[in-house]
């Protein structure tokens, strides 16, 4: 089977450097599925998942904020946050959601509240995505 | 009387002693988190590079996106992000970066606001007359990932509400554990574009690539985590040379104890020897006596 090249990095480490079958992710217009031989394509992603497909298995992650670029046979997902769901800590996860949602109820301000529900969001995102692996 | 100064040289020599036992761990300490800076530093470069390409890239085939970004105001303020150091005791580390943005402010002239990171950095900008963007940011070596985003996300914020002009910040470039250089990067507002560059890039691709979107808004999200790299990755570096500087100077600190010391070590000898020398002659001349 035909694959291209897939990088994803993030601020930390480089999560995935290799050959790839497939990639599929929530872009900020909706899933989109990249195969090989795709054309040159940029698209922002917020705060979802993304399905990772190599030698015909497949990988789910949670991700947050960033982009997913094509260019020649080159594609990269560049995001803050990767995670592989069966290495997320669901407790951890759990944790973070019940005090993003204690951050929603102390916020002072607009700027506060959207830091707090931003950060509900992808405590929420990862807990959905772990539950799926 | 040469016992007293014996039990001085003595006292002396512990102090110098037990100063150099703290100097010898702060070189220790300093060593181990350089590595681990120079590693965080290294591991965020592919994502900084690969938010620029993609920056460049919206650029090169949408003229109109580019120009919320790249405007050049003028009699600009200026949003100086100021990466200081925690702590003293690292040479000129934490003073070089104060001249360097002293200097900047001399160049490019307008008015100016910072963004201290570091404490060092807070306390050298909290005077009076000076307008702080932020105090959040006090601590360098605690200062993460999503710290820096914070800052990226703050500064284009204020830059397109037009409360500032330009972003400069002003770091320290680890080149080699012996060499750290002050340096500074135009953050905002970006360069115009090399215009061999855009032909060339337009040559190898002569069709435009699919975006989904709007490509003002898909800068506009891309360009606040472009910006918040590029300060965690100067944060890194400045984390590593200022654990770098220190290495340095506590290295001679411990050269220099170690000097003292023996110095001190031969004057006690000495002294030691003077008594001995004196009581022998006591009692040879009180012998001689009888």
């Amino acid at each position: 089977m035909s694959t291209f090249h897939l990088e994803i990095v993030t601020p930390d480490n480089r999560p995935f450097s290799g050959e790839a079958e497939r990639l599929l992710v929530r872009t900020t217009e909706g899933d989109v599925e990249i195969l090989p031989g795709h054309i040159d394509y940029l698209a922002t992603v917020g705060t979802g998942r993304a399905k990772i497909t190599v030698d015909k298995k497949s990988r789910l992650a949670a991700i947050s904020g960033g982009f997913v670029s094509v260019s020649g046979k080159k594609v990269s997902l560049v995001v803050t946050t990767f995670e592989y769901a069966d290495e997320i800590d669901v407790n951890r996860a759990i944790a973070a959601k019940k005090h993003a949602e204690e951050l929603i109820k102390q916020a002072k301000d607009a700027t506060e509240e959207a830091a707090a529900k931003a950060r509900l969001l992808r405590a929420m995102s990862r807990l959905a995505v772990a539950s799926k692996k | 009387m040469a016992a007293a100064t014996m039990n001085d040289i003595k006292a002396r020599m512990k102090s110098v002693k037990n100063t150099m036992q703290i100097t010898k761990a702060m070189e220790l300490v300093a060593t181990s988190k350089l590595r681990r800076a120079k590693e965080r530093a290294e591991n965020s470069r592919p994502y900084q590079t690969a938010l620029f390409e993609a920056i460049s890239d919206i650029r090169t085939y949408s003229a109109t996106a580019e120009s919320v970004f790249a405007e050049k105001r003028e009699n600009p303020k200026t949003c100086y992000i100021v990466v200081a150091g925690d702590r003293g005791l690292a040479g000129g580390f934490n003073n070089n970066v104060f001249k360097l943005t002293a200097l900047l402010e001399e160049r490019i002239g307008g008015s100016s606001c910072y963004l201290p990171i570091g404490r060092k950095s807070l306390e050298h900008f909290s005077k009076p007359g000076n307008e702080i963007v932020s105090e959040e940011f006090s601590s360098l070596q605690s200062l993460g990932v999503s710290n820096a985003l914070a800052i990226g996300k703050l500064v284009v914020t204020l830059f397109l509400e037009k409360k500032i002009d330009r972003v400069e910040i002003v770091y320290t470039n680890f080149v080699s554990i012996l060499s750290q250089v002050p340096d500074h990067k135009t953050l905002l507002p970006f360069a115009p574009l090399d215009e061999n560059a855009v032909e060339n890039a337009k040559m190898q691709r002569p069709y435009e690539p699919v975006y989904e979107g709007k490509p003002e808004e898909m800068l506009a999200s891309i360009v606040p985590d472009y910006l918040g790299g590029s300060i965690y990755i100067a944060v890194c570096e400045s984390f590593a040379s200022e654990c770098g500087a220190r290495r340095t100077a506590m290295n001679s600190a411990n050269k220099n104890a170690s000097e003292m010391i023996d110095n001190l070590t031969l004057r006690y000898n000495r002294a030691r020897q003077a008594i001995i020398t004196q009581e022998i002659t006591e009692i040879v001349s009180g012998a001689e006596a009888l």
